[in-house]
């Protein structure tokens, strides 16, 4: 009898929120749904049931330094005296209903004047009245209806394509085009037609293919030169090799008069290369590889001077300023504590996932979140000094130099062999009809120009990228798949990447429950929205009835628990200090229950591997070695042990410095290490694997810098993951074998002397076309 | 034969044309979002009170 939340389309746990028929999980769905109700948006869930987002329950002062001018300023894109156009990045957006919502909300709030949304940036562009609306008043609204909006300095690699690689696609394809259309007399071998209008055409192509040789292609040249320059060869060599010749050679005939030229040829080759481009590029433009530490860091935070608070941006923080900081917010730089004591939670830092308490004078380290009430900190080291900067700037980024390698060995050999076959061919040639050298040279120079060659490469992998895509595997670029090949050592990160990141798992130890105290405890669980909370509710619901009791001074306390007077009992519910217990130390989360002034137990909450985890590495170990590394201390250590008995390699209580030489060391030994982790604790170790693939459960909301984004559902997939890559690399093969018998054919006629220009026109756009065939047909076909 | 030549120029200019009209597309942001128009037209014109309504065109330039 599992019921879905009317609004996000989550199961209810528990007693659902009710608002007339309709069912919700939280408050704050319910609330979300009466806003829109309210204002005649129903529509909304037509489109998509369950299509919205819960609104998350922060606290709503975070958004007030956007009230700062000089930080205004950044988001603001045009002011005049009555509104203000603000362009803000909604990482949430996510389905049409998102678009419908957003761009609908001047019904909501009346002093928004429009809304447009962006969908592949996910941005939306908003003009409000400045004169009754604040912008973090507005911020706020957006917030509360489940997007919040996200401040991280973005590059521009996310704006969408490229607007001059789109002007350079359109230059080619129509010069193609047109060429063709003008070239028909000549694929059909019409003699008879009047040399004088054969002579226009040509003139007419040579005209129109200027602008493709010297914009279309010139990222070809740059390329080709940068890599000449250091004294290396890369794909582009022989590319630029290739369109050079092609060029040259027609525009000679066409000048002299004694052919057409392949300009047919040339505008179709460079329209192909830029399409193999887009292929290649067009990858996952809403998802951020590039998120580092800093961008999850506040913008702004209070700053106490002269018993004045006021709201300064991070980086104009001096060392010895008093900070304050909100339940939720996350320290900026190392601190030390300046309020009594305070709740720290490291989680982002270790992947800890107990919170430690601190005392006056503690030293606290950038990344903390608090949680409970408002604190202050002294400032001890700005942020650009603190320790995680430290270590992030020491795991220097070592670019592996494997990922290209196979290729460009290829492109060597292959203008060896291209240049020895150019100058046998002019010798030959010398005895048999020395007026021909520069012509046939000319021709073997054309056909082996790597067309096919450079089109295999882009489009096996493009198609492998979508492919991986659409099974919840995201990766950066298409080099990723060549290093996945080369794969020894998996590195798992426990915390989160193998078990689940809720509490579901509960036990309860203690005194025996009766029917009344289960009641209690679940009336006063039932208002808390802490997943704690909902974990114990969920633990207790089933099978058991709800009765109806009075709740009186609800009162929940941020990072210790929650108490009430229920039915005359006075019940609390939250960490061992909060309800005074004396039980033994123990390193578990736990909850426990006081109700009446007496102890009478606890709840504790176990991790929970993955669905199919065990037998995803029981299937990895088969080929690779897996390693398991956890921030966690050895609480779970039995758990895993039990599931997977062979495993050998686990080691607990690992500091993020620790698994960074840990993967530094695998490598040395000659290794290639992948490493799969969650949070940001696992940074460092992410970027210094070959391949750092970062496991999420909303992956367009909290992706850490990484090579691979991989949607947590999809993590027992893994292994036929590593098949599909294996898979594109023997098409890859196959592409490369098809190319090198088209240009053999191709070579038979240049050094034989018989290219005509018919021969060309046909035998290059027919590679280049099966070429693309190829690689989609067998990738898409290989099942996963 | 000389009506080819004009049909040779008549077919450039409107290629160009073409050309031209896909420019004025890509630099008007017409390819920034492949996926919201599609969903936007579908959209149902509710009657909505005009003063609350200033609807501003999607493509203003901000």
């Amino acid at each position: 009898m599992k019921e879905s939340c009317f609004h996000c389309g989550d199961d209810i746990i528990g007693k659902a929120y009710q608002a007339g028929p309709k069912q919700f999980c939280c408050n704050g769905c319910k609330n979300v749904y009466l806003l829109l109700s309210e204002n005649g948006l129903d529509s909304f869930y037509e489109m998509e049931p369950g299509a919205g987002t819960r609104p998350s329950t922060s606290n709503f002062h975070k958004y007030d330094f956007l009230d700062v001018p000089e930080i205004q300023e950044r988001f603001i894109g045009f002011e005049d005296d009555n509104s203000i156009h603000v362009t803000f990045f909604l990482p949430t957006i996510h389905c049409s209903s998102c678009i419908f919502l957003l761009e609908n909300i001047t019904k909501v709030d009346p002093r928004i004047y429009s809304c447009h949304t962006n969908f592949t940036k996910k941005e939306a562009t908003i003009i409000f009245d400045k004169n009754t609306l604040m912008l973090s008043e507005l911020a706020i609204l957006l917030d509360r209806i489940g997007y919040a909006p996200n401040f991280e300095e973005r590059s521009d690699v996310r704006g969408g394509i490229n607007k001059l690689f789109l002007y350079k696609l359109g230059v080619a394809g129509f010069a193609f085009g047109s060429i063709m259309l003008w070239s028909f007399p000549e694929y059909l071998g019409i003699e008879g037609t009047d040399p004088e209008i054969r002579r226009f055409t040509s003139y007419l192509s040579l005209l129109i293919s200027i602008p493709v040789f010297l914009f279309s292609a010139n990222e070809y040249y740059r390329s080709a030169f940068k890599a000449l320059r250091y004294r290396s060869i890369n794909i582009d060599v022989p590319i630029t090799f290739g369109i050079f010749a092609l060029y040259s050679q027609s525009t000679y005939t066409i000048l002299t008069g004694s052919g057409p030229g392949y300009m047919d040829s040339f505008a179709g080759f460079i329209f192909f290369l830029l399409i193999g481009k887009w292929f290649q590029n067009k990858t996952y433009q809403n998802l951020s590889f590039e998120r580092d530490r800093e961008s999850y860091f506040p913008i702004a935070v209070i700053r106490k001077k002269d018993e004045q608070e006021e709201i300064v941006e991070i980086d104009k923080l001096n060392i010895e300023d008093v900070i304050l900081l909100r339940n939720d917010e996350i320290i900026p730089c190392d601190s030390f504590l300046q309020s009594s004591s305070a709740q720290i939670d490291y989680s982002f830092v270790t992947g800890e996932s107990l919170s430690k308490e601190i005392f006056k004078g503690d030293l606290v380290f950038a990344g903390g979140k608090i949680i409970g009430q408002r604190t202050e900190f002294r400032v001890k080291n700005t942020p650009k000094r603190s320790r995680l900067n430290e270590l992030w700037d020491s795991s220097s980024i070592e670019l592996d130099g494997d990922s290209q390698q196979d290729q460009d060995n290829i492109s060597l050999y292959f203008v060896i062999i291209v240049l020895v076959l150019a100058l046998g061919t002019g010798i030959a040639w010398l005895f048999i009809d020395p007026s021909l050298i520069v012509h046939t040279v000319v021709s073997v120079l054309i056909v082996a120009c790597p067309c096919a060659l450079a089109l295999s490469r882009p489009f096996t992998f493009g198609n492998t990228l979508r492919k991986l895509g659409r099974s919840g595997l995201y990766l950066k670029n298409i080099e990723v798949i060549q290093r996945m090949n080369n794969i020894t050592d998996i590195v798992f990160d426990k915390t989160g990447t193998l078990t689940k990141g809720g509490y579901e798992n509960v036990s309860y130890k203690g005194d025996v429950l009766t029917s009344r105290q289960i009641t209690q405890i679940m009336i006063i669980t039932r208002s808390s929205t802490h997943p704690l909370s909902r974990g114990i509710l969920n633990y207790l619901a089933k099978g058991n009835l709800l009765e109806k009791f009075e709740m009186e001074d609800y009162c929940e306390v941020p990072g210790k628990g929650i108490q009430a007077k229920i039915d005359g009992d006075f019940v609390m519910i939250g960490a061992r200090g909060f309800v005074n217990s004396t039980s033994e130390t123990i390193v578990e989360i736990s909850s426990y229950v006081k109700i009446a002034g007496v102890t009478i137990g606890k709840f504790s909450f176990q991790s929970e591997l993955r669905n199919g985890v065990s037998d995803l590495i029981n299937r990895l170990m088969q080929t690779k070695m897996i390693h398991i590394l956890s921030g966690d201390n050895t609480k779970d250590l039995d758990l895993l042990r039990e599931e997977i008995p062979s495993l050998k390699e686990l080691h607990f209580n690992q500091s993020p410095t620790d698994k960074l030489a840990y993967i530094k060391n695998l490598q040395s030994q000659g290794r290639h290490v992948m490493m799969i982790g969650d949070g940001l604790n696992d940074v460092e170790a992410l970027v210094a694997s070959n391949v750092g693939i970062a496991v999420s459960d909303d992956v367009f909301q909290f992706t850490p810098s990484s090579d691979a984004i991989l949607e947590a559902n999809g993590l027992h997939r893994l292994d036929s993951f590593f098949g599909v890559s294996y898979h594109a690399k023997t098409v890859l093969k196959i592409c490369v074998w098809f190319s090198i018998v088209y240009n053999f054919v191709g070579l038979f006629f240049a050094v034989s002397g018989m290219l005509t220009p018919l021969i060309a026109a046909i035998l290059m756009p027919i590679s280049s076309i099966t070429i693309v065939v190829i690689s989609t047909l067998f990738v898409l076909s290989k099942r996963l | 034969m000389g009506i080819i030549y004009l049909m040779l120029i008549v077919s450039l200019i409107i290629a160009l044309f073409f050309l031209g009209s896909f420019f004025w597309a890509a630099k008007n942001g017409q390819y920034d979002d492949d996926y919201g128009p599609s969903v936007r037209i579908l959209f149902d014109d509710e009657n909505t009170d005009k003063k609350n309504n200033k609807q501003v065109d999607g493509n203003t330039k901000v």
